[in-house]
């Protein structure tokens, strides 16, 4: 009896096995050389949050649409994915964080993306925070370049202290948990706050960057590694949590996470200005940024549905709009009409303007 | 002869009595023995703790997963009346069959109606009341009973994220209020979420569900398996019963075992070397996460696989042989079927460990936003796990109890498949 059961089953096991030549084929037919009828984005994980909500309202609006698919790979990873060529089996839309390089540009160019739309979708600050029960600091941004930079004024950074930077600040152990290097929050946080504190301190950076740009990056935004700074990934939640264990740690990230987390966290004054929307609108907050997209001209008449999203993606964005709602900080109005031009006429991006 | 043999035993029961029974009332006797027992008991005892420990970190985990995820299951409504007759909503019922239904009433500003009934009932701020899909909730009545679209009607509506987890526990002040508010008029409620069973994933908590993970899950799976499975069972087969004992049969026997041992998140680096970027497979696709965890799971399969034909006894085969049989049908009438339940049983454990498998995944990009369930093997899709990594990471503070609700669900399926290899193997497990 038994022995029936499991020969039985025996007959159905080896019953699947024409099926995986069937699996085959399929693979066969799913190569990436063919077209693909979905919109597919990478990139910075502080512009995911919005580039998902404006496909969720797509996808809404168009029933018939297939899902576009965005993955959050950070703005840098996203890039060398989006510049590896033009084709269903590349990207369409780049979300990045900071300005694409010029670097990146010519990647780009050489695999064939030479037209690329470059689109301002709005603004966010990089938000240092700590906990409601914190030391209640007051920074500038040199007080964060001398307590984070590897080799403040050139010399290995020793401070272990608060207080070792600025007498004015409290003794409490230098401890800032951050995003990793890949990430475009940590560009922003280099180029800032980090290169500001550091062209202050050390007057000699400043022609330095044009004259040695490695030795500049040496002294100003290389981060120290003794443990100081903690490289805490991507997931910003986490640093929130941590912030909330260790009161005398401070955190950095998006600041559409200070916004969620107000009553965990308490944001710091930079240059006596603490992060507030007002503040990083119009750019009094030293920490504040433009997020933006990039898309491949070419695209925009190959893929079905791309240009809608992009034109849905213009009427999301405004002040009192669903994006500002998640934590986008809403760009100027001059910005914004430019950027909904850029989308409406197609007009590429002009490589000379990179750097 | 008898009697020689009697000759020749023992010369008596006096030799043993030569020896004196031991004492067992003596002091050091009794300390020996109450120390053997203490030593028993000890480790006993220990035993006793250290699976205590274990159990305890399980029940730990298991209820604050309940804990914190039991309300994912459930969402908070409210009661709000929408007077579709005044609206005067620009839709014919002629429209409101096939598909064009979704399309017309989402442009005759449905949802606009719908927020300002909400505002009209609850104050100006009624509207961040609602759900950003609760106009779907009146869409699909709608589409269900037309009738709606000429009378007055009172809905139950989903609320937005804030006011849900300020219903449910401990939220932000203004919500908090809010809830506060509503109570005492008894317009919110709470009911099972059934949207998290049956929808994909979405921005906002109070939409989101698991369905499309979970069909991604299916989908991987089934790759896994059609290749795993056949491949893992005939090198078993082909090793343990056809292979010449030689150098090449060791190196090939080392290199699985070494294989069963490598971390998954080479298998990833691998898969995005050699599927996407060799053979150009789509990113993100469940046959592509389906091929990687293949390769992973049949090393497993293989070894589990070998043990079980060893297991079966060399008299089967012996006796099948005399009977006539081939080598073949020995192995396809008897060797095979008395080994599937092992095999199976095998097979079943590494599924459940590719299941739960993370890492390789988001290598090769199945770790996308994706708001529509997959509809084949190259759709874009994601997995169980990777959607609880994913949500883990989102800002809204609704997601934290549906990532929680995500890993029971994700607890309950692995449970199930350790379970179904529980019961294959008493099924038709044999004993010799």
């Amino acid at each position: 009896m038994t022995n029936r059961a499991a020969r039985r089953a025996l007959h159905l096991a080896l019953a699947i096995l024409p099926l995986l030549a069937g699996a085959c084929r399929d693979q066969a037919n799913g190569g990436g050389g063919g077209a693909r009828d979905q919109i597919s984005a990478v990139g910075s994980s502080t512009v995911y949050p919005f580039t998902t909500m404006v496909a969720e309202r797509y996808v809404a609006a168009n029933p018939d649409a297939k899902a576009p698919v965005i993955e959050s790979t950070g703005t840098g990873a996203g890039m060398k994915l989006f510049c590896a060529g033009i084709g269903a089996a590349h990207p369409d839309i780049e979300d990045a964080s900071r300005r694409m390089k010029a670097s990146e540009y010519k990647d780009c160019a050489k695999n064939g993306a030479r037209d690329i739309l470059e689109i301002q979708v709005g603004i966010d600050g990089i938000a240092f925070a700590e906990a409601k029960n914190g030391p209640k600091m007051q920074l500038t941004p040199t007080d964060i370049y001398r307590a984070i930079a590897a080799n403040p004024g050139g010399k290995p950074n020793t401070a272990a202290t608060w207080r070792d930077v600025n007498p004015a600040l409290p003794a409490v152990p230098i401890q800032v948990y951050g995003p990793p290097a890949t990430s475009g929050t940590r560009d922003a946080l280099a180029e800032l706050i980090m290169t500001k504190g550091c062209e202050a301190f050390d007057a000699s950076a400043k022609p330095l960057a044009k004259s040695d740009p490695d030795a500049h990056k040496a002294l100003c935004t290389r981060v120290r590694e003794d443990g100081a700074y903690v490289d805490a990934g991507e997931n910003d939640n986490l640093i929130v949590q941590k912030l909330q264990s260790n009161p005398a740690a401070l955190g950095v990230f998006g600041y559409s996470y200070l916004e969620e987390n107000r009553d965990a966290v308490n944001g710091v004054a930079i240059d006596g200005i603490t992060p507030s929307y007002a503040a990083i609108a119009d750019g009094r907050y030293p920490g504040s940024r433009p997020l933006y997209l990039y898309v491949k001209k070419a695209h925009l008449s190959a893929i079905p549905g791309l240009a809608d999203l992009l034109t849905l993606y213009t009427t999301l964005w405004g002040p009192d709009g669903p994006l500002v709602r998640r934590g986008l900080i809403a760009a100027p109005d001059s910005v914004r009409a430019n950027a909904a031009r850029v989308i409406a006429e197609r007009i590429p991006l002009d490589p000379a303007e990179l750097h | 002869m008898s009697k020689s043999l009697v000759a020749q035993l023992p010369t008596g029961p006096a030799e043993p009595a030569q020896r004196v029974p031991t004492d067992w009332t003596t002091g050091a006797m009794q300390g020996r023995i109450r120390r053997r027992y203490a030593a028993e008991r000890r480790f006993r005892l220990m035993g006793l703790a250290a699976v205590t420990l274990s159990a305890g970190f399980l029940a730990f985990l298991l209820a604050t997963m309940l804990w914190q995820g039991i309300g994912g299951f459930t969402e908070t409504r409210v009661t709000v009346p929408v007077d579709l007759g005044a609206a005067k909503l620009a839709v014919t019922p002629a429209q409101l069959d096939g598909r064009g239904a979704d399309l017309a009433l989402a442009g005759a500003g449905l949802e606009g109606i719908v927020d300002t009934s909400a505002s009209r009932a609850y104050g100006k701020d009624g509207d961040n009341l609602l759900s950003g899909g609760a106009w779907l909730t009146v869409r699909e009545a709608i589409k269900a009973d037309p009738s709606l679209l000429t009378r007055r009607a009172t809905f139950d509506l989903p609320v937005a994220s804030p006011i849900d987890v300020a219903y449910k526990g401990k939220g932000a002040p203004e919500a908090e209020a809010m809830v506060a508010r509503l109570t005492p008029r008894g317009v919110l409620s709470r009911s099972l979420n059934t949207g998290f069973l049956d929808s994909a994933d979405s921005t906002d908590p109070t939409r989101v569900g698991i369905w499309g993970a979970f069909k991604g899950s299916l989908l991987t799976m089934l790759v896994t398996l059609l290749l795993a499975f056949p491949i893992g069972v005939l090198s078993a087969l082909y090793l343990e019963e056809y292979a010449p004992r030689n150098r090449w049969t060791d190196i090939i026997e080392v290199s699985i075992n070494n294989l069963a041992a490598v971390p998954s998140i080479i298998f990833g680096l691998l898969g995005l070397a050699v599927f996407l970027g060799t053979f150009g497979l789509p990113r993100s696709a469940p046959i592509v996460g389906g091929l990687t965890l293949a390769l992973m799971t049949m090393p497993v399969i293989v070894i589990a696989g070998r043990n079980a034909i060893k297991a079966v006894p060399p008299s089967i085969r012996d006796a099948a042989l005399g009977v006539g049989a081939s080598p073949i049908q020995v192995v396809f009438h008897h060797v095979l079927p008395l080994a599937l339940p092992g095999i199976l049983t095998g097979t079943i454990i590494g599924m459940a460990r590719a299941l739960g498998e993370t890492a390789p995944l988001l290598l090769i990009g199945m770790r996308a936003f994706i708001a529509a369930p997959p509809r084949g093997l190259t759709d874009p899709a994601t997995v169980l796990p990777v959607q609880i990594f994913l949500w883990s990471d989102q800002v809204d503070r609704g997601f934290v109890e549906k990532t929680s609700a995500a890993i029971i669900a994700l607890l309950v399926f692995l449970l199930a498949m350790n379970g179904l290899a529980i019961y294959l193997r008493n099924r038709f497990e044999t004993r010799w």
